[in-house]
């Protein structure tokens, strides 16, 4: 069996605002296979931005403060990797989408220096890969290549041209091939005129545009993981079903191994193979995407499945949970949904809490189907 | 309206054309504030002279007309390029020639050094907010921004100087160099002339009131890149600098700094606008020969011309500062237009 590419082992990470400390991820556990997309699917605020973040060590500190837990990449703890060395983690190894396409990309660059610079610095980690793997195999495989030396990893401020060492004609032909590669880029995100598009700034662009440029610009560094973080959620309608096709499509064309943030259930069931459900910084289900959308084994998935509007029939009511989504600074003891739980029991509000086991029934593996509900086997699939 | 280079000509066309209400409104007011202000120059300017002597000074100067006619004929001498003279006789104009570049040498000195450095601490500041390095740059630059100018420039002539082994007097080490001087502007000078010894004395002598003036203004860049580095860090475009894989400082010197230079550049116009005014106290410390010191003789010589004069100078090196900056405002963002 090899080696996933990303394994979130036991994750916690507080907000601390002020006196007061949120609970934004507890004890999650994820894990993506090479090839595989993993959707993860939960309300607003339940922690899915916080996680897709934590992963290439985004997260401001202060406020977010990682408490516990390991997150492996390529075999590699990136916990443990000091500052200066994440930009090798990055690009390369973890790229990643974002939201808003209005915020993602630099309203000062035009949409050719963006992504050529992507292209430049895979380039230059290609280069230092040809010249090292001579050495062996090293334990530091961040992003595929080697680990990087401190000048290499801080180095190159501002030159998107190459080494002093190049002459003037192969300054030239790398820029040409450099530019080449962008076309090709926008091209793969089926952008029909490229050479235009190239030397517009952002604001030029519509939003679905400038989504588009955001995918390019993530593939083109080829990463060996790439998260998507809502990447559809703040376009059109029509817009955002272009650009999942666009996506769905990619994933077919690049084999990427993609976590898929999204509170949208349509989306994961199109595009992931295993998908988690988050609630309230907790990872309430995980498994094969199909198990949880025919047979849900916690409530709260449940509840969502119901709560779904495709689901919705003219002659019923628009199914919804009741209750609210809890303060994540004063969480509720025992199980987070208990509250507004179906199915709850007092023992449901004592600690500890449920922790994700196997479903009964399930064989043991990377990415079966389990559970955080003692109670699982009450649960009935929606119809 | 648009971006292209036209536009940009029809922009700057514009904004010289409110120069000229301005202009006037300075004249306007620098006149009959001054002329309103002494009943009498000649007697000031000629103290213990006999009636006759004053009366004659009346005549030459125009003071025995009424007021409307000596503004009429000031300035359309003014605008016949006749700026007038100082009481001695001395032509105002070719004074302020050569006063001028002095000043605005001095000035582009302090501009580069408040660029150079205080912009830089600006991004330190931003990126260590709220810890140390933030707090040792504000130290910094809140002292250089509290400290009265001439106390700033007469510590730094007899402390700070002698101990650097700095010169503080004038702009070369002999009163008169052995070159022409074309622009007036020491350093550009000597390079013209191709000598260089002059060239890096001329430069000994800029560096203690430039770094003064420097060190008193740089406050206002360090403060204002700080902030709006604070409000562009947190955007999501950083993020995706940083997840290229670009090191922490090309993601903050070139994504975050581009961005947030454009509040910085239109203050640092303005600044330097300001500054021509500003050096007044800095260059009477320092002897150095530019408009500031002229100011002061000026004012302090009741030399109603060279006053009116500066105080024009002084308008439009507002005005140019703010032109600038507008200007490299709409290069840094590719968002504005230009109107």
């Amino acid at each position: 069996m090899t080696e996933p590419v990303l394994e979130v082992e036991h994750l916690s990470v507080d907000y601390v605002v002020g006196a007061g400390r949120f609970q934004a991820l507890r004890d999650v556990s994820v894990r993506v296979e090479r090839g595989h997309v993993v959707g993860i699917v939960g309300e607003t605020g339940c922690g899915k931005s916080t996680l897709a973040r934590a992963i290439p060590r985004l997260l401001p500190r202060p406020p977010a403060e990682v408490k516990s837990g390991r997150i492996r990449f390529n075999g590699v703890d990136l916990l443990e990797v000091p500052a200066w060395k994440l930009p090798t983690v990055r690009g390369t190894g973890i790229g990643m989408i974002f939201q808003e396409p209005l915020n993602s990309l630099n309203p000062a660059f035009r949409v050719s220096v963006q992504i050529a610079e992507a292209i430049h610095i895979r380039k230059l980690r290609e280069a230092g890969a040809a010249t090292r793997t001579s050495s062996g195999g090293e334990p530091f495989d961040y992003s595929r290549g080697p680990e990087v030396s401190r000048s290499e990893a801080l180095g190159h401020p501002f030159a998107v041209g190459g080494t002093a060492a190049e002459t003037v004609v192969e300054k030239q032909a790398n820029r040409r091939a450099t530019r080449e590669e962008v076309l090709e880029f926008l091209r793969l995100v089926r952008i029909n005129d490229p050479e235009t598009i190239v030397n517009l700034y952002p604001h030029e662009l519509s939003g679905g545009m400038r989504q588009r440029v955001m995918i390019a610009m993530a593939l083109s560094a080829r990463p060996s993981l790439l998260i998507a973080d809502e990447p559809t959620s703040a376009l059109d309608v029509t817009i955002q079903a272009q650009v999942l096709t666009l996506m769905k499509e990619l994933i077919d064309e690049v084999h990427a191994s993609i976590l898929f943030i999204t509170h949208d259930l349509g989306v994961v069931a199109e595009m992931a193979d295993e998908i988690g459900v988050m609630y309230a910084g907790h990872l309430v289900e995980y498994g094969p995407v199909q198990e949880i959308f025919e047979h849900p084994r916690h409530p709260y998935t449940a509840a969502l499945l119901q709560a779904n509007p495709t689901r919705y029939k003219a002659d019923g009511p628009l199914s919804s949970i009741s209750g609210s989504v809890p303060n994540l600074s004063r969480l509720p003891p025992g199980c987070p949904f208990h509250p507004r739980c179906p199915i709850a029991r007092p023992s449901c509000g004592a600690d500890p809490g449920p922790s994700l086991e196997l479903v009964p029934g399930a064989t043991e593996g990377p990415s079966s189907h389990r559970v955080a509900c003692p109670y699982s086997s009450e649960v009935v699939s929606p119809v | 309206m648009g971006r292209s280079l036209f536009d940009l000509a029809i922009f700057i066309g514009k904004r010289l054309l409110y120069l000229i209400p301005v202009l006037f409104g300075v004249v306007v007011i620098t006149f009959f504030f001054t002329h309103l202000a002494v009943s009498d120059p000649c007697s000031i300017w000629f103290p213990r002279s006999k009636p006759a002597t004053l009366a004659a000074c009346r005549i030459t100067f125009g003071l025995n007309q009424p007021l409307w006619v000596q503004f009429w004929d000031y300035l359309s001498n003014l605008l016949s390029g006749n700026w007038g003279t100082s009481p001695q006789g001395v032509p105002v104009y070719s004074t302020i020639a050569t006063a001028l570049p002095a000043t605005v040498e001095l000035v582009l000195a302090s501009l580069v050094l408040m660029i150079f450095i205080g912009i830089p601490l600006g991004v330190v500041a931003a990126s260590a907010a709220g810890r140390w390095g933030d707090h040792l740059v504000r130290i910094f630059y809140l002292s250089g921004w509290a400290t009265p100018t001439y106390l700033g420039a007469i510590i730094a002539a007899i402390l700070v100087a002698p101990a650097l082994g700095l010169p503080t007097s004038g702009e070369y080490n002999s009163f008169t160099p052995p070159f022409r001087q074309i622009t007036h502007m020491s350093v550009v000078d000597a390079l013209l002339a191709g000598n260089l010894p002059w060239a890096s004395d001329a430069m000994l002598h800029l560096i203690m009131p430039a770094t003064v003036l420097a060190f008193i203004n740089m406050g206002i860049a360090t403060r204002m890149t700080r902030s709006s580095m604070l409000e562009v860090l947190p955007l999501d475009y950083i993020n995706s600098a940083r997840m290229k894989g670009l090191s922490e400082f090309v993601v903050l010197y070139k994504h975050a700094l581009r961005n947030s230079l454009i509040s910085t550049t239109t203050v640092l116009g303005v600044t330097a606008g300001g500054l021509l005014s500003g050096t007044i106290v800095v260059e009477e410390v320092f002897a150095w020969p530019g408009i500031g010191s002229y100011a002061f003789n000026a004012i302090t010589g009741y030399n109603f011309a060279g006053v009116i004069a500066i105080v024009i100078v002084f308008a439009i090196g507002v005005v140019v500062g703010n032109l600038i900056a507008d200007i490299l405002y709409g290069i840094l963002d590719p968002r504005v237009e230009w109107r």
